[in-house]
């Protein structure tokens, strides 16, 4: 049995199911019946009942990719803030994938307190505290771009389903991004006014989260804005 | 402030309710921009604000839970919000509020989500006309959820009393200064769970009874508004 409808603004404690459903993130289950723990949006796919928060802090997962600010360096590493209650730890080694002999190697030409690096998630114990990592190309220090940051819960729908929304931001602006799962994203672009274009478009999406048909809306607004001023 | 002859009259209060009535009751979520959740909540003259901070890294570091989060909370009264000036600052009517709050609701936090952090509660209280705590208190359960921290339900709290002899709903000055008994109560609404019960006064075991009964009903309908603040926060808005 189900109590509301699918997409619904529910917030905590609103009973949404009840009977033979599996509650995932934002959604609690008190014996046969299963509550909403936060205020969003309903979403229910078959036997899965689960609620997109509207608002809320980032709590690192593993495989998440993460946009961190320098704050501290320590004799083998550094700690980053990554936008969350927890700081995040990388290790020299993690940077520059080799063994570094810390007794020769002064580390601090590496990284600089400020520097905003982009890394994934490594490990993440009991305690919260939070390993990164860079195995990827383009992961590590980043250089130039536009920084923005918008609240952690909104991120998905900037991605957009399988990446569409992203598509659309890149391929009308001609940016390239990168998308933290921690609110943070890095716009790459030659032209300023494209840039700028960009960002606009990243904070109507948080603006308009939960809405729907918003990638429509987007491409419109960027179509506009590009032609504006020529 | 001087006494009134009589503070019921043919079954009205000072203030034309009937005694089983709630003053104006208007709650908005998400007031504060640089709050993560905030709240505004306005009982009769009463005016409160709520907000909240985190989950975010604690400090002092000592004080911190290795399994969960802490929650803390301040409330306060602003030296305009009382007839006399009041004293900026905490003192001990605040600081014993303060904790009464938190335990109140503590209950229906997953605080074991965030170890090592802290959720921060500031209650500010505008104007005052009685019953600020219970007012903080949904102020406050209203600002978390805004906050997006996963909460069992909300809080909702509202005071009863008894004045010249009738049992009467969410008390002001007046009647919280001349009556003869205030219950502040507050309750988790889906479980029917008291969080908050204290009493200034005397009630008989029949009285209490009514009481208590009374504040759960007017709780029933703070809880309504607080729900319909949240939503209206993300109502979509016709595009003109």
């Amino acid at each position: 049995m189900i109590y509301v409808q699918n997409r619904e603004i529910v917030v905590p404690g609103q009973l949404i199911a009840e009977g033979n459903y599996r509650h995932l993130e934002g959604s609690f289950r008190e014996g046969d019946r299963i509550y909403s723990a936060v205020v969003g949006l309903a979403d229910i796919k078959g036997d899965k009942v689960r609620v997109i928060p509207l608002q809320g802090r980032y709590v690192p997962r593993v495989g998440d990719l993460v946009i961190g600010v320098v704050i501290d360096t320590h004799s083998s590493g550094w700690i980053l803030d990554i936008n969350s209650p927890y700081t995040a730890n990388l290790f020299v080694s993690e940077l520059v994938h080799r063994k570094v002999d810390l007794n020769k190697e002064d580390i601090s030409k590496f990284l600089k307190i400020g520097d905003v690096v982009l890394a994934a998630v490594k490990e993440v114990d009991e305690y919260m505290r939070v390993l990164l990592e860079t195995p990827e190309r383009g992961m590590g220090r980043i250089e130039g771009g536009k920084l923005v940051e918008i609240s952690p819960a909104k991120i998905p729908r900037v991605l957009g389903r399988k990446g569409s929304m992203l598509k659309v931001i890149e391929s009308k602006t001609g940016c390239t991004l990168a998308v933290g799962q921690n609110g943070r994203i890095i716009v790459w672009g030659d032209d300023p006014r494209m840039v700028n274009l960009a960002v606009e478009a990243i904070l109507m999406i948080e603006r308009e989260a939960h809405t729907s048909g918003l990638t429509d809306r987007v491409a419109l607004m960027l179509e506009g804005g590009k032609s504006e001023g020529k | 402030m001087e006494k009134p002859e009589k503070l019921i009259v043919d079954g009205r209060r000072l203030d034309g309710r009937a005694p089983d009535e709630l003053r104006p009751l208007k709650i908005k979520a998400g007031v504060l921009e640089r709050a993560d959740g905030s709240a505004y909540v306005e009982l009769g003259n009463n005016k409160v604000f709520a907000a909240v901070y985190g989950p975010r890294e604690m400090h002092p570091r000592h004080d911190q839970q290795p399994d969960a989060a802490v929650l803390r909370c301040r409330y306060s009264m602003a030296p305009f919000s009382v007839e006399d000036r009041k004293k900026p600052g905490p003192d001990r009517r605040s600081m014993e509020i303060s904790k009464v709050t938190k335990e109140a609701l503590e209950p229906v936090l997953f605080l074991e989500l965030y170890p090592r952090s802290v959720i921060d509660v500031f209650i500010e209280v505008l104007q005052a006309d009685a019953g600020t705590r219970t007012a903080g208190i949904n102020a406050a359960a209203v600002a978390l959820a805004d906050a997006g921290v996963p909460m069992r339900d909300l809080v909702s709290s509202v005071a009863v009393g008894k004045v010249e002899d009738t049992i009467v709903l969410d008390l002001i000055k007046e009647e919280d200064q001349f009556g003869t008994t205030d219950m502040p109560v507050a309750i988790i609404p889906r479980k029917k769970a008291i969080t908050l019960l204290q009493m200034d006064g005397h009630f008989t075991k029949e009285e209490f009874k009514q009481a208590l009964d009374l504040a759960f009903r007017g709780c029933e309908k703070i809880y309504e508004v607080q729900r319909q603040a949240l939503k209206e926060k993300y109502a979509i808005k016709e595009s003109g």
